[in-house]
């Protein structure tokens, strides 16, 4: 029984490109079936060892008996291959189709050998691709090995330069991933500090403005506010000018490129930015309210270059035109400015927060995914996936459905980012929520390339990414290439 | 993805509870019911006026009057071959000609010689072949009875209850007279329309919103039979009941109209998908069955009662009945037609099969794939879902012949079309399951989209074979495609054409192994009154009201003979129905229905297939696993263990339900159904063999145990385990959690084999059989021999050459005998050249043979005798087989533990004659 079942084989309908990881002893195959090949002159090709591997035809010697494989029955040898099974193991009849638990060796010269059930043998369906399955002649199976074996090469070799060359965006994703990952931490880091200190700041206008307020009633009696939170609206408006690349940070060029000296138009130097954004390194909205915008308010110093002035529409006034009505107002409007912004440097560390807090594959090889989507049409939907983020549908008549919030990696323990799970979409007509799973398949492309929805509301997405290209594939490779 | 819109859609107009009665009639919500069933027991009103009888060679006229109106009938009494008695009446000279079903009889039933015995002016006295059989009739009132000796086996309006609702003129409308139609009846017509007049319903009938306009007005018919001596009747499918009918007084008749309900209740009379107007009555000793004739809404109440109670008149001259012995009486009610009514005599319960048989056909002969396992879901959704379930059953190792496909398939629910997105290359889908020679089903349901951009809607229309309403407008429902028009299929030209369309080059992406499915041919309509047609639609001449229950029938007909045709005549058909009607089982399989995935629809699915099997129709399979609702991993295994071993083998799901494909529920439960299907693929020579036998006598291939064990009363009410032919008991464990399942093993003297252990039990015991997940327990009698293939494969197709095993189940005497059946599996050759191998197994005196039953036939097979069990055996010295050839000695082994003797390899021809002795 143990020895029988030593070698171990694919079916023979287990095709190498799609089944994955394909483990060495199959490469090592590849050598036996040139081995057998030299060697099966020597073995007369009867009946009798129709079904057996080389490794095994030690076993079925012409002799006068023949000892079950799990040795628990002699047979005369005349009974091994006559359609009759006599071995509890299945043993005897490694040709036929007698032996419920049978296999039938194909030798498959010129593609992989393997086994198949027995019966599979003489069921009228072409299995071996040698066609040896086959034998009581009632079926014609042409040899389709030579063709297999150059295809399947073929196959592999594309592959291996797909994973070859998805390993090597890889390696750049994850090192990507890392620079992201640290200036994501500082992010955080920095945001945390600007929060401290808003957070100080802002305890202390409170007192100043109940005083002033306090005071103001007393004398006026209550104002109502004119107050609308514009400026920071008009903060955003000109930091959106600044951003030349949209990407809600402000580097020391787009600082250039938009701010110059108030008095000569010149050209601000590096320093002068770093000075003026209150630190090294981009700044976004909210370090930008805290500083350089303060400096384009004040106008002491610095104002927007006059090209860039004229885009920002009316009412066009510049930030020295914007003389403080009182210092009641004046700190009123810091006041709800600070407020928002703590508001808004609040949400940002949530939500930094959460996508530090989110599991990025082993290496954080799958973080650059974290932020985009990606598009599928199929007939009249439009599918879109935004990893760690959620999944919708979008019908051609313009309805959207989700189907799914992210919740976790769902892979097998061996490969646990090979699956995303995603939860909790809209509901079904009296069915539960909608919910997605995503493969991921190694490619040299980020895309999504199918989506099944095999039971109403459950779909099944496959993603491809460099990032799920494996490393082990290496092992396929060195054997393929070894057998060319 | 768009099937939710669809799912909606069905489920606006449904609800999801269970069965929401209220879309269906009770009695006395349909007006004829309410009418006929509040009619009083009194003294018959109809009298037999003996002058007007007339008797020829083997058929005798005779006028009834009703003494009330004075309206006239003729009845018309036959003597059949086969020892049935057909009893027709109709109004002597009605207004209008009234509905007789045609295409349901094979034909003009064979008649015998009926002769006088005795006259008086009480009545006469008819000779029904022997001395002993007679059918008496007395004149006033009305009655007959059939007796055998001093026995009376059955009476006919016993009760009074014969009713015949005249056709007549609408009042309003009745401004001239048809002078000679009225000479006779005038004035009594009068009279009686003044007093029916007052029942409401007669010439309008609403029902929620539907209006029945009944512009023929009342015209619905009425007759009881009483049988003495009997207490258990059985037949009149489709309910979700019990084997054995129950009695009506305290609730609604049955009731036989083709409806679509959705998600049916059990136990409970309400109609169901077919009909089959068929029941059969039994005690120890005699079987007899009544076939009404009439496809138009029926309803059957059914009550006890002693027998003395209705004995009266002539027939006491002629036979008594102990006052208190029990009797069942039966009335049938339906709106429309004429009374046409079979009474098949038996006496044996294989005699009723035969009669009944002789009436309306018998099963037809599947292909043999068709017995194996089919998978179904609504829905696979393209050929890439096909594939990879296709390549699921390999990887996992579980046969299958049939995958299906369900209305997703088509062009926006235009049948005989396929979803471009979906289904771009159906021939190549086609291709590949061929290659592991395995088939596929698609539906094509009989409502037509509406659509001029829809070829077999256009041509419908230009040849103007759609069913009309009320008006003479093309009839539209709302059915899957939205709005949909209905073939007239009770025209033959209609038929005609829509079998053509089944022709390779008219059905495009068809080929020889795509079969076909009937769904919603109730017809079921959305919008229309009980969810089907309205009954003032008109078909030709005729009211749907007339025909309703053989719509279905019709569709399938028709589908049947065009996947015939398409093959030149040489290829057996296979098609799947939902409803069915007397004469269904000649075109194909019928299953239960919307079932649920819950306990009780398993349990329900063996009386609901024992019921049809009973009336002709073998062919029977409940969803397995359920069609509504989510069964979990215990009752999905359960059910596949149940309908491994009935007829009709299929697994179907619900749209919105999970995927179950038997190998996603774990590889411990994947191993379990492996093993019920594997069970069913070894059994299948047996089971094409029973269906040969169905084929040829109508004999049921599912059996309550009563028809195998008729004198054993015990049998008569079981119906949570069945025979399969004579030789196999089943009790499948339809109960969750079950430890153990009590068998009744029937037969003074029998003995019984598990079929698993080979344990031998006596028969006339309740047995306990302990069971675990794995078990279906499962008997051989003792004294039969079943073939089976035990190298189970991909397909049944896979298997045809392989050899078979015999199982030799020893009696208590020591003997045994089986048969083998075996043909080419698909074709009609076996019929019409005689292509086919039939052989007796025999085992007497220590040694089993092999001979021809069928020596005019010719069959060549490569199949071979492998093995040969004894079970109940003893050790022989030697074992030798003869052939033509010679002699030579066998190997074998003996399980003194089991009694079991195992021959190894006779090798012979399975076609071919041979003997093994032992010695």
């Amino acid at each position: 029984m143990v020895l029988f079942k030593e070698v171990l084989l694919p079916k023979c309908n287990e095709s190498g490109g799609s089944s994955g990881y394909l483990p060495l002893a199959l490469i090592m195959q590849y050598h036996i079936v040139v081995a057998v090949a030299i060697c099966s002159a020597v073995f007369v090709d009867s009946r009798k060892i129709r079904g057996i591997s080389l490794a095994y035809r030690k076993f079925y010697k012409e002799k006068k008996t023949f000892l079950c494989l799990d040795g628990s029955k002699i047979i005369p040898f005349d009974q091994v291959n006559d359609d009759y099974c006599d071995c509890l193991d299945g043993s005897d009849e490694p040709g036929t189709a007698a032996c419920l638990n049978g296999r039938f060796y194909c030798t498959n010269l010129g593609f992989r050998p393997c086994y198949i059930q027995s019966s599979r043998v003489n069921d009228g369906i072409c299995d071996c691709c040698d066609g040896s399955d086959e034998h009581d002649k009632r079926t014609r199976c042409p040899n389709t090995c030579r063709n297999l074996g150059q295809q399947e090469r073929a196959a592999l070799e594309a592959e291996m330069r797909a994973v070859d060359d998805g390993m090597h965006l890889k390696r750049q994703l994850i090192k990507e991933g890392v620079s992201m990952w640290q200036e994501k931490q500082n992010q955080l880091k920095d945001l945390q500090r600007i929060l401290s200190g808003l957070q100080t700041k802002l305890e202390a206008h409170r007192k100043r403005k109940l005083e002033a307020d306090a005071h103001q009633a007393k004398v006026m009696g209550v104002l109502k506010s004119p107050g609308d939170g514009a400026g920071g609206k008009t903060a955003a408006r000109i930091f959106g000018q600044l951003d030349i690349n949209k990407d809600g940070s402000l580097t020391v060029d787009e600082v250039q490129a938009g701010v110059v000296n108030l008095q000569d138009d010149r050209s601000l130097t590096e320093e002068e930015v770093t000075a003026l954004l209150g630190g090294p390194g981009p700044a976004d909205l909210f370090r930008f309210q805290q500083t350089l915008w303060r400096s384009l308010q004040a106008a002491k110093k610095v104002k927007i270059k006059a090209d860039l002035r004229g885009d920002l529409g009316p009412p066009n006034e510049g930030p020295a035109t914007r003389a403080a009505p009182s210092a009641a107002r004046q700190g009123e409007a810091n006041l709800k400015e600070m407020e928002e912004a703590l508001e808004t440097t609040r949400a940002e560390i949530g939500n930094l927060e959460k996508v530090l807090s989110t599991d990025y594959g082993s290496s954080r090889e799958f973080l650059y995914l974290q932020g985009q989507c990606f598009q599928l049409v199929v007939y009249e939907y439009t599918y879109s996936l935004c990893p760690f983020s959620h999944v919708t549908q979008k019908s051609s008549t313009g309805a959207e459905v989700s189907l799914g919030k992210w919740r976790y990696w769902a892979g097998p323990q061996e490969h646990p980012y090979s699956r995303m799970e995603f939860e909790d979409g809209a509901p079904c007509w009296q069915g539960p929520p909608r919910t997605t799973l995503v493969t991921l398949t190694c490619g040299t492309e980020t895309a999504l390339k199918r989506v099944r929805e095999p039971t109403k509301c459950q779909y099944i997405m496959e993603l491809w990414t460099p990032s799920a290209c494996e490393q082990q594939r290496e092992a396929r490779r060195r054997g393929v290439h070894s057998e060319l | 993805m768009v099937w939710f819109l669809v799912a909606g859609v069905l489920l606006v107009l449904n609800g999801v509870r269970a069965v929401d009665r209220s879309n269906f009639k009770t009695c006395d919500q349909s007006s004829f019911c309410k009418r006929m069933r509040t009619m009083g027991l009194d003294q018959s009103p109809y009298r037999a006026i003996l002058e007007t009888l007339e008797l020829s060679d083997s058929r005798l006229t005779l006028q009834l009057i009703n003494d009330n109106n004075k309206v006239r009938l003729l009845l018309e009494l036959y003597r059949l071959q086969g020892n049935m008695t057909r009893l027709k009446i109709n109004e002597l000279k009605p207004l209008r000609s009234r509905f007789e079903v045609p295409d349901v009889l094979v034909g003009e039933p064979p008649t015998k010689p009926l002769s006088m015995v005795s006259r008086d002016e009480a009545g006469v006295v008819l000779s029904l072949g022997t001395d002993a059989h007679q059918l008496v009739l007395n004149a006033r009132p009305f009655r007959l009875d059939i007796v055998e000796g001093a026995r009376v086996l059955l009476s006919v309006n016993g009760r009074g209850l014969l009713a015949f609702e005249h056709l007549r003129p609408r009042k309003d409308t009745n401004t001239q007279k048809d002078s000679e139609g009225e000479e006779t009846t005038e004035g009594a017509q009068e009279e009686g329309e003044e007093r029916e007049e007052e029942e409401p319903g007669m010439w309008e009938e609403t029902f929620k919103s539907h209006v029945d306009s009944k512009p023929n007005g009342p015209s619905s018919i009425s007759l009881d039979f009483s049988l003495p001596g009997v207490e258990h009747v059985y037949g009149i499918p489709e309910h979700a009941e019990n084997l054995r009918l129950k009695t009506t007084d305290k609730g609604d008749p049955y009731r036989l109209y083709n409806l679509d309900v959705f998600q049916y209740e059990l136990y409970n009379p309400m109609a169901l998908y077919g009909a089959v107007p068929v029941l059969l009555s039994h005690n120890a000793q005699r079987t007899m069955g009544i076939f009404w004739l009439n496809a138009a809404e029926t309803w059957v109440d059914i009550s006890a009662n002693t027998a003395g109670k209705t004995l009266s008149g002539k027939v006491l001259d002629h036979a008594q009945v102990p006052s208190d012995a029990p009797q069942t009486d039966v009335r049938w009610f339906s709106e429309s037609g004429i009374i046409d009514v079979f009474i098949m005599l038996g006496p044996k319960p294989s005699d009723v099969f035969t009669q009944y048989a002789s009436l309306t056909g018998t099963q037809s002969f599947p292909p043999l794939s068709t017995l194996g396992y089919h998978q179904c879901r609504w829905n696979y959704n393209d050929q890439e879902d096909v594939r990879a379930v296709d390549a699921g059953f390999d990887e996992h190792d579980i046969p299958y012949d049939f995958i299906w496909l369900d209305i997703e398939h088509t062009d926006g629910k235009r049948y005989f079309t396929w979803d471009a997105a979906n289904f771009p290359q159906p021939r190549d889908m086609l291709r590949g399951l061929q290659d592991k020679r395995r088939k596929m089903v698609a539906i094509v349901d009989p409502h037509i989209k509406v659509d001029s951009g829809y070829r077999i809607h256009n041509e419908i229309r230009s040849r103007n074979l759609y069913v009309k309403d009320k008006d003479g407008g093309n009839y539209e429902g709302w059915c899957w495609p939205g709005t949909a028009g209905y073939p007239d299929f009770t025209d033959p030209e209609m038929r005609a054409w829509w079998a053509s369309m089944f022709a390779y080059d008219k059905y495009e992406g068809s080929m020889e192994n795509l079969y076909t499915w009937n769904d919603m041919n109730e017809p079921s309509v959305f919008n229309g009154p009980e969810v089907t047609m309205h009954k003032d639609a008109i078909h030709g001449t005729w009211e749907h009201r007339d025909v309703h229950n053989l719509y279905g029938l019709y569709v399938q007909m028709a589908t049947a003979e065009g996947l015939i045709q398409r093959s030149g005549g040489v290829e057996r058909p296979f098609v799947l129905t939902r409803a069915f009607f007397a004469g269904s089982q000649r075109y194909g399989a019928v299953w239960t229905g919307d079932n649920a995935a819950e306990w009780g629809h398993l349990k329900i699915s063996i009386p609901m297939c024992l019921s049809l099997g009973l009336v002709g129709i073998s062919f029977c399979g409940a969803d397995v696993g359920g069609f509504f609702k989510n069964p979990g991993p215990e009752l999905l295994v359960r059910w596949y263990q149940t309908g491994a071993y009935q007829p009709f083998f299929r697994a179907h799901a619900h749209l919105d339900t999970p995927r179950r494909e038997p190998w996603l529920f774990g590889p411990q439960n994947t191993a379990l159904i492996r093993d019920a299907v594997r069970q069913r693929y070894a059994l299948l020579p047996y089971w094409y063999q029973l269906f040969y036998h169905a084929h040829r006598t109508g004999e049921p291939v599912m059996r309550p145990l009563w028809v195998e064990y008729p004198q054993d009363v015990a049998t008569f009410t079981i119906d949570d385990q069945f025979l399969l032919g004579r030789h196999l008991l089943v009790h499948p464990v339809t109960e969750q959690g079950s430890q153990g399942v009590s068998v009744y093993l029937p037969g003074v003297g029998e003995v019984w084999y598990d079929a698993h252990t080979f344990r031998r039990h006596d028969g006339d015991q309740n047995l306990f059989v302990p069971v675990t997940l794995s078990s279906i327990p499962v008997f051989q009698r003792g004294g039969s021999i079943i073939p089976r293939k035990v190298r189970i494969r991909r397909s049944s197709t896979c298997m045809e050459n392989d050899p078979y095993t015999l199982y030799v189940a020893l009696s208590p005497q020591g003997t045994a005998d089986g048969e083998i059946y075996i043909d080419d599996g698909h074709t009609f050759n076996y019929d019409r050249q005689k292509q086919f191998i039939h052989r007796r197994l025999t085992f007497a005196n220590s040694s089993l043979s092999s001979s021809n039953l069928s020596a005019d036939s010719q069959f060549t097979t490569a199949s071979w005798i492998e093995r040969v069990l004894i079970l109940g055996g003893q050790e022989p010295s030697a074992v030798t087989l003869r052939t033509a050839d010679g002699s030579r000695s066998l190997e074998f082994e003996f399980d003194a533990a089991t009694s079991v003797l195992t021959i190894h390899k006779p090798g012979v021809n399975a076609g071919s004659d041979w003997t093994v002795l032992l010695q």
